[in-house]
């Protein structure tokens, strides 16, 4: 394989029973790069990153970290990545300081070096004050940030971040992002994400979608996004049915919710206002917009000819 | 492989161990609750030197106990870390995971081997053992806490959560006490319970702990409890640390399909 991909997997397959958790995944990422796994829950990120980071084994294909073949030497694969798990794995009995300690001398850190690269990294994530202050006195986003400081002790050449903003408000999310931002800007780890808050994915270099195990359509997030259409029209209207046979024939067919309809456009040059004048008392409100990873998601995972909106 | 892992998950314990004071206080109350109200109860039943003899029957039972409660606790430790999520911890680490077990089962010695040395400091305190017997004991005392730790970890790497606790405490750690000849001589059991105390590890370790105080009569020979107590726990260690390796184990850990 070549040198500069980070992570390659070939068929890689997990099946619990009879449920296919992953279906024969095909990826190639190259080092540096900032990848998104997107899906919706169940669609088999989290086994991807199990097996990408020895905590589940495949059940058949097989998988390349930084070279390294996954099956044949898992601690060593372990040395090269860094896993932040979806649940903390942090011990809410101990200290920050206490947690860190721990976790550092388990990637068998001197304690010197360990204490000089938890003094970093909490002051990245500003945190260097509650350093030994215990876990329970801490809030949601600075546990994360903690247990994201844990998953980077060692310097991992592969930063998996697992949902690493569910259950957090909107202000911790953006401050997680900001430090994963400076570490990778720092330390040119390649990081590979999953989430279903897909705007925070718009940073990725390369995002994929995933569903029922299988991947679906994936790219550059900007690429996506134009690709998908020039324009975004959502109608709020009380007879759906009436507004979607007026449209169908210039738009096709929209992704309904209820009284919520939602149309892609490829042509740039429609006149929004004129379209508004005609459709007239028919519809409560509308409005247009350029196309975000959400309407990938929806269009992928949602679209009219899959069935409607789940 | 270097050893600051297995010196981090043991220092952790060991850290708890001395944290939790009550806990280490009120692992010295079981003892001496058999001992004060067993002992006495029972002893008052005998007569003159018998009654004596009885309580120092009950030393080496009641540090076997002792050994038995807090090493098999200890190894359940590695069912508590999986259920509060801190095994994740240690699972990416990059080291073997046997290594996590073995790790375990050294913190479950070590911490059943400082609780046997308080209560021997209270004995002598009270005057029921002598320096010398406190000493011939401590060897014993370390094979019974291995033996023990050996227990918990098959115990542990078997049961799937902490629910189990209170199914571990019924149908292993009475059982496994009550038929050892910790509390009385198993030459006074009906004989279908010899049977079991023969197969029962831990007999062999209340057993070696006789030996080591004078005039307790002892079922077994020195050479037989060490050989059973080494080959069980040697057996029990290589069963806990393959069953621990296994990917199947920790699926429920790790996705939810898994649980099933």
């Amino acid at each position: 394989m070549a040198s500069n991909l980070a992570i390659k997997t070939q068929g890689l397959t997990k099946q619990y029973g009879q449920a296919l958790a992953v279906n024969n995944l095909d990826l190639e990422i190259e080092a540096g790069q900032f990848y998104g796994l997107l899906g919706p829950n169940g669609a088999g990120k989290s086994t991807t990153i199990h097996m990408l980071t020895t905590m589940t084994v495949p059940t058949s294909g097989e998988a390349w970290i930084a070279g390294q073949q996954v099956s044949a030497d898992p601690v060593a694969i372990r040395r090269a990545v860094g896993l932040v798990f979806q649940d903390s794995a942090l011990d809410r009995t101990m200290s920050i300081d206490e947690n860190l300690q721990f976790a550092a001398a388990m990637y068998n850190l001197p304690p010197a070096e360990a204490n000089t690269r938890i003094d970093e990294l909490l002051s990245v994530f500003g945190l260097q004050e509650k350093r030994k202050q215990k876990l329970v006195a801490l809030s949601g986003g600075q546990r994360r940030a903690v247990d994201i400081a844990r998953g980077v002790l060692h310097k991992p050449k592969v930063l998996f971040l697992d949902e690493p903003t569910i259950g957090l408000d909107l202000p911790n999310r953006r401050s997680i992002w900001r430090f994963v931002e400076q570490l990778r800007r720092n330390e040119g780890m390649t990081v590979f994400l999953t989430t279903h808050y897909l705007e925070e994915a718009a940073a990725c270099d390369h995002v994929d979608f995933i569903q029922q195990g299988q991947l679906q359509q994936g790219g550059k997030p900007k690429e996506l996004t134009q690709n998908l259409a020039a324009y975004i029209l959502e109608v709020n209207t009380p007879k759906p049915e009436n507004v979607i046979e007026q449209l169908r024939p210039l738009f096709g067919l929209p992704i309904q919710e209820d009284e919520d309809l939602s149309f892609k456009i490829a042509a740039d040059d429609v006149d929004f206002h004129q379209l508004q004048q005609t459709l007239g008392e028919s519809i409560s409100s509308m409005q247009w917009r350029k196309p975000n990873l959400n309407d990938i998601y929806l269009w992928t995972f949602c679209s009219p000819e899959q069935g409607q909106k789940k | 492989m270097s050893w600051r892992p297995v010196k981090a998950v043991v220092g952790r314990e060991m850290s708890k161990l001395f944290r939790q004071r009550a806990r280490l206080i009120s692992s010295m109350v079981r003892p001496m609750i058999w001992l004060l109200v067993i002992g006495s109860g029972v002893g008052s039943m005998l007569q003159g030197a018998e009654q004596e003899g009885y309580l120092t029957f009950l030393v080496p039972g009641i540090l076997a106990m002792t050994l038995l409660f807090a090493a098999l606790l200890s190894a359940l430790t590695l069912v508590y870390d999986k259920e509060f999520g801190v095994m994740r911890m240690m699972m990416i680490a990059p080291i073997a995971h046997y290594w996590i077990v073995l790790a375990k089962l050294i913190a479950a010695t070590l911490t059943a081997m400082v609780q046997a040395i308080l209560l021997l400091i209270l004995l002598l305190l009270m005057g029921l053992v002598s320096v010398k017997i406190a000493l011939a004991l401590l060897l014993p005392a370390l094979l019974t806490a291995v033996c023990c730790a050996a227990i918990g970890g098959l115990i542990a790497v078997w049961s799937k959560s902490i629910d189990n606790f209170a199914v571990i405490m019924n149908f292993f750690i009475f059982p496994v006490f009550f038929l050892s000849g910790a509390l009385y001589p198993v030459n006074q059991l009906p004989e279908y319970l010899h049977y079991i105390v023969a197969v029962n590890p831990f007999s062999y370790g209340v057993d070696l702990l006789k030996h080591a105080v004078p005039n307790v009569a002892t079922d077994f020979s020195v050479m037989m409890d060490i050989s059973v107590l080494v080959g069980f726990s040697s057996l029990a260690i290589v069963l806990a640390c393959w069953q621990f390796s296994r990917e199947s184990v920790h699926a429920p850990l790790f996705h939810r399909l898994g649980k099933k």
